[in-house]
């Protein structure tokens, strides 16, 4: 018989996690213990106010931030602790997908180039070999997020929704197992901040991917599959948005 | 692989950059194009020497040495030496046909065997060409001029045998050969040829006539020497007119303008340094007088003896090429063996230890190593003031890693290691150097090969005479770009570029992510 490496159902479990930031000589607490899982497949909205730390969890998970060394805390992603250094950059060159509120296209290249850059940083050397792969793939996934006839064009020609739809497609290039979304919408139009919206959760609903988004928008968090609340630097769970109040 | 990507996206869409690179160019050009005008001049230096004297001197100044024939004959017989031949340097009046004087080093030698240890045959002027000199597009040098083939072929001969027809006896005489700048009436052209100038002439009654002064042609001059006796005391000026067989051009305005060439015979003959019977004194011998006791007031008898003629220097050539430092000292060591003992054979030539035997170098080496110092102080200099391209660099490298702050985040959010963000500039700084550098050497190369036309160009057209060949020696500027000179500078100028990126790399690679994506 052989053995084959459990698959998880829980993909990222987060437990106890501290993160506080110095101003100058004021030590801010922005995370007082943080437990959080999120299974595989799920997609996971985290509601709260601005300054809450939402943005602070989602780069934690992403392995962009570290941290606060004690009390000691544990992310684990796939049943493995987090590494640092070399593994970080792997885990979010291979892992993670990111979305930004604010897209972070690199201005001086293409649409195409801006989603082949991740699979660049991903494959290193090895990219000439995948080149002829990813690229297609590229192209396959701005066909899929409607901009298969703009691969040649600059971020700076693009909409505000055409550049978060790159965005997404860079996040997705390299078949991450968990997409992270922060304010993927804060920076659009509600028309246009639905249509993203409804982009992701397709895509989430086709690929069974797991999807974790950050936002202070309601109605954002009430088509996840679950909602949780940043409150006072904790996670407390919100069962149903009508009874706590906050759907629309 | 991202960094490619972006190295050649930033160099393509970015101003800051094209600085960077001009700085680079900036500087490489500077350092080239100073080494290779100051190191050709050495390296021309070096090579002017060698092209009038060979590569080992024999020398007895002033009096001179007999039987230079058997010396000679005892170098050429060594394997080391190529060839040997005779010279009588002295100094002398040339008075030119326009009646001015002009001192001149006179130098007598015997063209053929001259020809063997020294470029003579190289630097003859006046000789047919097949095709004019590069610069010469309109092909108006006169030695190009098919109509005047046959004249020139006959003023090469002239000057290979430094003798020129007498029309009168048919004879063949013994002829000079000054250099093409002593007499001043050969017109050098921006070109790189000359013309011999056509003199206007005022008569009594007024009127002017064109008087032809090509001196080759049919022109003579008169030289006045000063023969020294065998103890060096001078005897006599003795004046000849001679005609004029060609004139040499060296490239060394020194050279072109101060030395005149003459039949060895000749001057010989002038210097009273030929074979000839000639009256000696003898010690006055013991005569006996009245008393029968010796008496030593008597004034010496002077008994006639055939004198053997004599040379001021033998001009040694070594078998295979001795032009770089040092080469010439072993050659330099067989001569002193070989003539120690042509000195043991012939009691009557200076002793080995009297006598100098000096290499090229040791000849030019106060000149050479003036030019050697003045090249690596101006190289060290410029190489200082090209470290400000390092500065540079980084500055405009820092600058962009500020703007650039937030995309150093992203590439840190998909994934990119701290190491690949500072190869990321790294190589960023490298494609500039490379950038830069090879525009610099080709700008260096173009400016240091048309140095000359340039040079004439600023002359005539802003009045500009920055190398005036009296004060730098040679008539051209050096123009030659040394391969590995410009392999040099080219690493110097890649090391430049990464050296102003290194800073500013090491910075991007430690940024934060999280502050870079914040960063506004």
């Amino acid at each position: 018989m052989t053995s084959h490496p459990a698959i998880h159902p829980t993909i990222l479990t987060v437990e106890n996690l501290h993160k506080t930031y110095r101003l100058g000589r004021v030590d801010v607490p922005v995370l007082r213990g943080i437990d959080l899982t999120v299974q595989r497949g799920e997609f996971v909205a985290i509601l709260g106010a601005s300054g809450s730390g939402k943005s602070t969890l989602l780069h934690l998970i992403g392995g962009l931030d570290k941290p606060d060394r004690e009390p000691r805390s544990n992310i684990r992603f796939d049943g493995e602790p987090l590494g640092r250094g070399g593994r970080l950059d792997s885990y979010r060159a291979s892992a993670i997908g990111f979305v930004f509120q604010f897209y972070h296209l690199l201005p001086e290249l293409t649409v195409l180039e801006n989603v082949t850059i991740a699979a660049m940083a991903r494959h290193r050397w090895g990219w000439w070999r995948q080149r002829s792969v990813v690229v297609p793939q590229a192209r396959a996934l701005l066909e899929r997020v409607g901009l298969g006839h703009r691969v040649k064009h600059r971020p700076a020609e693009l909409s505000g929704g055409e550049r978060q739809r790159v965005a997404i497609a860079r996040a997705l290039i390299n078949r991450p197992r968990m997409l992270l979304a922060d304010e993927p919408t804060g920076n659009l139009d509600r028309q246009t901040g639905d249509s993203i919206l409804d982009l992701l959760i397709e895509i989430q609903r086709e690929t069974s991917q797991t999807m974790v988004v950050v936002t202070h928008s309601a109605a954002t968090a009430q088509r996840a599959d679950r909602v949780v609340r940043l409150e006072a630097g904790r996670v407390v769970e919100v069962p149903d948005l009508v009874a706590a109040g906050l759907a629309v | 692989m991202y960094q490619l990507l972006l190295t050649r996206r930033y160099l393509t869409s970015k101003i800051m950059p094209l600085l960077a690179s001009l700085a680079v160019v900036l500087c490489t050009a500077m350092v080239l194009i100073t080494w290779s005008v100051m190191g050709g001049f050495l390296k021309k230096f070096v090579a002017s020497g060698r092209t009038m004297t060979g590569d080992v001197v024999i020398t007895w100044p002033n009096t001179g040495f007999p039987h230079y024939d058997d010396l000679i004959t005892r170098l050429k017989a060594d394997p080391m030496i190529a060839a040997a031949t005779p010279v009588i340097e002295a100094f002398g009046l040339i008075q030119l046909p326009d009646g001015r004087n002009e001192t001149v080093q006179i130098r007598g030698i015997h063209g053929p065997s001259y020809a063997e240890v020294t470029a003579y045959g190289d630097i003859l002027w006046w000789k047919p060409l097949d095709k004019p000199v590069p610069a010469d597009k309109k092909a108006q040098d006169p030695r190009v001029d098919p109509k005047l083939k046959d004249l020139m072929g006959r003023l090469e001969e002239q000057g290979r045998t430094l003798t020129r027809i007498n029309p009168d006896t048919g004879q063949a005489e013994g002829a000079v050969v000054p250099g093409i700048e002593v007499s001043g009436f050969n017109q050098r052209e921006v070109t790189g040829f000359y013309t011999p100038k056509v003199l206007l002439e005022r008569r009594k009654d007024g009127t002017t006539r064109a008087v032809d002064v090509f001196l080759p042609r049919n022109g003579e001059v008169i030289l006045n020497v000063l023969p020294l006796d065998t103890e060096g005391q001078a005897v006599q000026t003795v004046t000849r007119r001679l005609p004029v067989a060609n004139e040499f051009h060296s490239g060394v305005f020194e050279f072109d303008k101060n030395i005149v060439l003459i039949e060895l015979g000749v001057l010989q003959d002038m210097l009273m340094m030929d074979e000839a019977l000639r009256a000696v004194d003898e010690p006055a011998a013991p005569t006996a007088g009245d008393g029968g006791e010796s008496f030593a007031g008597t004034p010496p008898a002077q008994a006639m003896e055939i004198e053997p003629a004599r040379v001021t220097h033998v001009y040694v050539r070594g078998v295979g090429d001795l032009s770089t430092f040092g080469a010439a000292d072993p050659l330099r060591i067989r001569c002193e063996h070989i003539y120690a003992d042509f000195a043991a054979d012939h009691p009557d030539v200076p002793a080995e230890w009297n006598i100098r035997i000096l290499t090229w170098e040791d000849l030019n080496r106060t000149m050479i190593n003036a030019v050697r110092t003045e090249t690596t102080v101006v190289l060290v200099v410029f190489s200082f003031i090209s470290l400000t391209a390092v500065f540079l660099v980084l500055a405009i490298f820092w600058a962009m890693i500020s703007e650039k702050t937030r995309d150093i985040g992203v590439l840190r959010s998909i994934g990119a290691s701290k190491g690949g963000i500072a190869g990321l500039w790294l190589g960023y700084g490298l494609a500039i150097g490379i950038v830069g550098s090879v525009l610099g050497l080709a700008a260096a190369y173009t400016i240091v090969i048309n140095i000359n036309p340039i040079h004439e160009w600023m002359g005539q057209a802003l009045g500009l005479q920055i190398w005036d060949p009296r004060v730098y020696y040679f008539v051209k500027i050096p123009n030659e770009v040394e391969p590995d000179r410009a392999a040099i500078v080219f690493f110097g100028g890649l090391f430049c570029s990464v050296g102003g990126a290194l800073w500013p790399a090491i910075r991007a690679a430690n940024m934060h992510p999280v502050k870079a994506l914040r960063f506004e």
